[in-house]
């Protein structure tokens, strides 16, 4: 196999999603040099097929991710596989976190503190959402924290949403209009949306934000060079130095990119693989893991889903695939006896007859004529909320390197997952309080689904205390100043809401310290 | 149906793709056809036997009315014969590794000797009413004897696929008096 090296850059980026494409976006504007590598595909927008079936080409599709342990965790529904990465296919649901969630240890005496407090991020959230537009109605959202109100009108309720809304409201709980990343009116040259449900196999007409619409592109026009089908086999180093990853694609074979900075922002499970088997003579526990927290805390969000069948006609199939609603009524941590943790309620996501999260799945017990007979009735007449649930960080939550090899040669993932006690008891407490919802709106005979899992944090958590935690709170590895992690995997709590517009917002602020402080990070 | 591959143009295919055709060989050309085309034509299979073939109908038909005309053999054969990191299936979702034939061989095999042990007959030998049964007695988990993936498991994965070509393409939409209301029909790559 051939094997070559290509000229030193200022930064090599491993990761073309949300947080990749950000940085890549910003450091190439500010006159860096930048290679982004990704290991999946270069989409482009009309790849984005209207289709429940062809959305899965979207999830990740390299290397196999072994998942174990007692709530083994579904990797490729939720990764992302190529430019865009899992925002790509993602619902744009952007809540904030809540003050409290970067204070859990502080305030409850259990799990982690973020080495940031809401105060220090809520100027990058207000940036990102005027970037990117975000539609909502700040004042109906009683729980959300302090910060700008949103730059979009909130997105229309109806159908199953009006429905819903109905059963929270007798309860004495309080709704309010889903805060989304998708346009409810034009907004700098994007169209609004038109409510079709087809979220989920991304957005074609840019309507809901990903990566595609303007980080990629201001990337590629500030003359950074995306590179897809390149996958990364391990990050390069000397001393307490990065050096470069060796990456392999078809055109190149293996070949070695040195960077003056290397950045990871592949995912949680990926980013703490990279580092695992990156180890050296010089680091034999794996890179920037003199902790040995590499790869732990790994944190999935517990999903409860209740599902309904109406008297009126609930257009299900249409609408957004995050929510019209949500309510936060739950979200404090300490107000159930026996159990810490948020949740939220995400009201009336559409769903169409097939898929993970379809139609058909919601009765998964049915076949033969009794699923047809179901199904002509639910596509008319079916309403569903889910509640998401918080995770607490749990050490023993993990990523590792399985002993099986990948086609490279390389050990692939393994991820031990089992959710707390403090999580199955929120998730029971919401699915209970999801059927009484349903009940007050009229549902005939709801009922829940079984626990799911949704989105990746933690692997490689930040900190003050480098003997407890991967990086600083700008993704800086404490072992290694030229190697930094972006994304999700960065969270030392989850909270319980969709850690999207976080992500953004942590990667934001990092980009701004990246560039302000470059001859620390680049040297 | 006789579909000529010549009057096929390109923005004929582009915009069948759109509505859930797939790329099928016809005389060393490829032709977009949907799964249900595929089987009416009776394009050869690539990886399934006629036997395993025989296997997904009969399942399929008992799981998802239906399946077996909206094409699930040709359906399944076609994601077997391709490049697994853009498969289709809902078996990608579950982080089980490629080659995805194995797992559906491995269950298929499960589900006939189950119905050969409690019928005396293989799958699709039984009717309606014993198919039903059968379905029933790998949903919950494994019956008696049963080797090959858990059941439950294959029962999922299985009837994800059935749903699929059944119910997620456009003629399903249709089926179901849903509106199928696509985004936008793809310019390139299809």
């Amino acid at each position: 196999m051939d094997k070559f090296s290509s000229e030193k850059v200022d930064v090599v980026i491993v990761g073309a999603g949300a947080s990749g494409s950000l940085i890549a976006a910003r450091l190439a504007e500010a006159g860096k040099s930048v290679v982004l590598l990704d290991a999946g595909p270069g989409w482009v927008a009309d790849d984005l097929i209207s289709s429940q079936i062809w959305a899965r080409r979207l999830r990740w599709g390299g290397a196999p991710v072994q998942s174990v342990g007692g709530h083994p965790y579904a990797f490729t529904f939720n990764a992302g596989w190529g430019l865009g990465g899992a925002a790509l296919h993602h619902y744009g649901t952007w809540p904030r976190l809540h003050e409290e969630d970067f204070r859990v240890k502080s305030l409850y005496g259990k799990a982690l503190d973020w080495p940031v407090s809401y105060e220090d991020l809520q100027p990058f959230y207000d940036r990102i959402q005027e970037e990117v537009g975000v539609a909502g109605d700040a004042k109906a959202e009683i729980w959300r924290p302090e910060g700008a109100p949103y730059p979009l009108p909130p997105v229309p309720s109806f159908g199953q949403g009006e429905i819903i809304a109905k059963g929270f409201e007798a309860l004495g709980m309080t709704t309010a209009p889903a805060p989304m990343a998708v346009l409810t009116e034009p907004y700098k040259g994007r169209p609004a949306c038109v409510y079709d449900g087809w979220c989920d196999a991304g957005c074609p007409i840019n309507a809901l934000w990903n990566p595609l619409i303007s980080y990629l592109p201001r990337a590629r026009e500030a003359g950074a060079d995306i590179r897809p089908r390149s996958t990364v086999l391990r990050v390069l180093s000397e001393g307490t130095r990065a050096t470069g990853v060796e990456y392999i694609n078809a055109e190149s074979g293996i070949t070695v990119q040195h960077a003056s900075l290397v950045i990871l922002a592949a995912s949680a499970v990926l980013n703490p693989a990279l580092l695992l088997n990156s180890a050296s003579d010089t680091h034999p526990d794996g890179l920037a893991n003199s902790s040995g927290k590499v790869g732990r805390y790994f944190m999935a969000h517990a999903i409860a889903s209740v599902y309904g069948l109406f008297e009126e006609e609930t257009a299900v199939s249409l609408g957004l695939t995050g929510a019209q609603l949500t309510c936060r009524d739950g979200y404090k941590k300490d107000l159930r006896e026996g159990m810490l943790g948020s949740y939220q309620w995400l009201i009336a996501p559409a769903m169409k007859p097939n898929d993970l999260l379809g139609i058909a799945t919601a009765r998964a017990d049915l076949y033969g004529k009794p699923l047809e007979d179901f199904m002509r009735q639910a596509v008319n007449h079916m309403g569903n909320m889910i509640a998401m649930v918080e995770e607490l960080p749990v050490e023993e939550n993990r990523i590792e390197l399985s002993e099986d090899r990948d086609a490279n040669g390389m050990r692939i993932p393994r991820i031990v997952h089992a959710f707390s006690d403090d999580a199955l008891k929120v998730w029971g407490y919401a699915k209970a309080e999801g059927l009484a919802v349903f009940e007050a709106a009229g549902a005939d005979q709801p009922w829940n689904g079984p626990l799911g899992s949704a989105h990746m944090m933690g692997g490689t958590i930040m900190g003050d205390d480098r003997t407890a935690s991967v990086t600083d709170s700008y993704g800086r590895t404490h072992d290694i100043p030229n190697l930094v992690i972006a994304g999700p995997g960065l969270f030392p709590t989850s909270g319980a809401n969709n850690p999207t517009f976080t992500l953004h917002a942590v990667t934001l602020r990092a980009t701004d310290h990246m560039i302000g402080h470059w001859s620390d990070y680049a040297g | 149906m006789n579909l000529d591959a010549a009057q096929l143009n390109r923005r004929t295919l582009l915009k069948r793709g759109a509505l859930g055709a797939l790329a099928f060989e016809v005389g060393g050309r490829a032709v977009m056809l949907t799964a249900a085309e595929a089987r009416a034509e009776s394009l050869p299979l690539i990886v399934l036997s006629a036997e395993e073939a025989g296997l997904v109908d009969a399942l399929g038909r008992a799981v998802v009315p239906g399946a077996d005309e909206a094409g699930l053999v040709h359906y399944l054969d076609h994601q077997f014969a391709g490049d697994p990191g853009a498969a289709l299936l809902m078996l990608r979702y579950m982080d089980v590794p490629p080659p995805y034939a194995d797992f559906y061989r491995a269950g298929l095999n499960g589900v006939d000797a189950t119905a050969k042990r409690e019928f005396g007959r293989s799958l699709p030998a039984l009717d309606e009413d014993e198919a039903h049964t059968l379905v029933g007695m790998i949903t919950g988990g494994d019956p008696e004897g049963w080797e090959g993936p858990p059941a439950a498991l294959f029962y999922f994965i299985f009837r994800a696929d059935a749903v699929d070509v059944t119910y997620g393409t456009v003629e399903g939409f249709e089926r179901l008096g849903v509106p199928y209301v696509p985004h936008i029909a793809p310019l390139e790559q299809w």
